[in-house]
């Protein structure tokens, strides 16, 4: 039940800061949501959002895509080290 | 003898489920992306508005008490009477300048009533480009690339994408961004490079007098003064030095923007 509730807390904060353009706080919170909990999507789904919302401009080339691209990195290595040391 | 696995099955299967759904994810985004460019953004920028829109108006004071605002408006109306009497004298010099631009065949637009006022909704910070978001977009006939202005006419960016109700500006500050520029009242030929934070930074050779508060122009995108030296980096044991300049706005701090159409 407990991880139900950390779930929602991450999320929202996460949601707040995406909104904001706030990526150091949104990473932070993903890392303790990728660590703590089963398959925590959210991380890439917050990259994509932040792209939404700021990137996906032809001008910025790669730039434009980097929170989702950032997102994807972490999530794989992450679950990646904790299948290893768990 | 028996011994305890490190790996257990389980997390294996986790590891690649999530580099299963990653992978699904990107490609199911790149194939929505390539064939509508702007439906993922106009989705959640349509989710995000409302919430900006409030955050806006809280910034600009409409939860302040009516006394504050009072107060407020009080202060701004004796500052504005002040401004007016400094604004005359500049309306005066600009006349004499177009005039005198005027008898050498050379005219400029100083108007900014073509222009549209837009509200600065968001400015991410620490991102990896410059960008304001603001509040009007294909509704008010924006197109990509045109020209936004602080106010007092101090070109900034331009619009990079277009969505329903909201626009993404790139200011030209943008890290790697490069410019011709002329600094100074000797106008000195330099190329200026985008730091960031509406910031940029220039080379000039060190023998070349340039001091803080020299005006800047780009020739190839406005003929008004650009921005203004800030601050001149000089090292003996290099043969050039450091300029540094910013526009006379400070970009992060604009609530209000002019955008000039095409």
């Amino acid at each position: 039940m407990h991880k139900i509730i950390l779930r929602i807390v991450l999320d929202i904060g996460i949601v707040i800061a995406v909104f904001n353009g706030w990526w150091f706080i949104v990473l932070p919170l993903s890392f303790v949501g990728i660590w703590l909990l089963p398959f925590f999507i959210e991380i890439v789904i917050a990259g994509l959002i932040y792209d939404s919302l700021f990137g996906f401009v032809p001008e910025m080339g790669i730039w434009g895509y980097v929170g989702t691209l950032t997102s994807i990195f972490f999530l794989f290595i992450i679950a990646l080290i904790k299948g290893n040391i768990r | 003898m028996t011994y305890l696995r490190t790996n257990s099955r389980s997390a294996q299967h986790r590891t690649r489920a999530v580099i299963a759904a990653s992978t699904g994810i990107v490609i199911v985004i790149a194939l929505i992306h390539i064939i509508s460019p702007n439906l993922i953004s106009g989705i959640w920028t349509a989710i995000a508005r409302p919430f900006w829109r409030i955050e806006f108006s809280v910034e600009s004071g409409a939860i302040r008490s009516i006394e504050t605002l009072v107060a407020e408006n009080e202060e701004l109306r004796r500052r504005m009477i002040e401004i007016g009497a400094r604004l005359d004298t500049i309306h005066f010099v600009e006349l004499q300048n177009s005039e005198l631009k005027y008898l050498l065949e050379r005219t400029i637009s100083t108007s900014t009533t073509n222009s549209i006022l837009a509200a600065v909704l968001e400015r991410p910070p620490f991102g990896p480009y410059d960008e304001l978001i603001i509040d009007i977009g294909k509704d008010k006939g924006l197109t990509v690339k045109d020209k936004i202005y602080a106010p007092g006419k101090i070109l900034i960016g331009e619009i990079g994408a277009v969505l329903g109700k909201t626009s993404k500006v790139i200011l030209f500050s943008s890290p790697g961004n490069k410019y011709e520029v002329l600094i100074g009242p000797r106008h000195v030929p330099a190329t200026a490079i985008g730091r960031g934070g509406g910031q940029y930074e220039a080379h000039v050779a060190r023998d070349i007098p340039i001091k803080e508060g020299d005006f800047i122009e780009v020739p190839s995108l406005s003929d008004l003064p650009f921005a203004v030296v800030t601050s001149v980096i000089s090292d003996t044991a290099q043969p050039f030095e450091t300029i540094l300049f910013a526009p006379v706005v400070n970009v992060y701090q604009l609530r209000w923007v002019l955008v000039e159409k095409q």
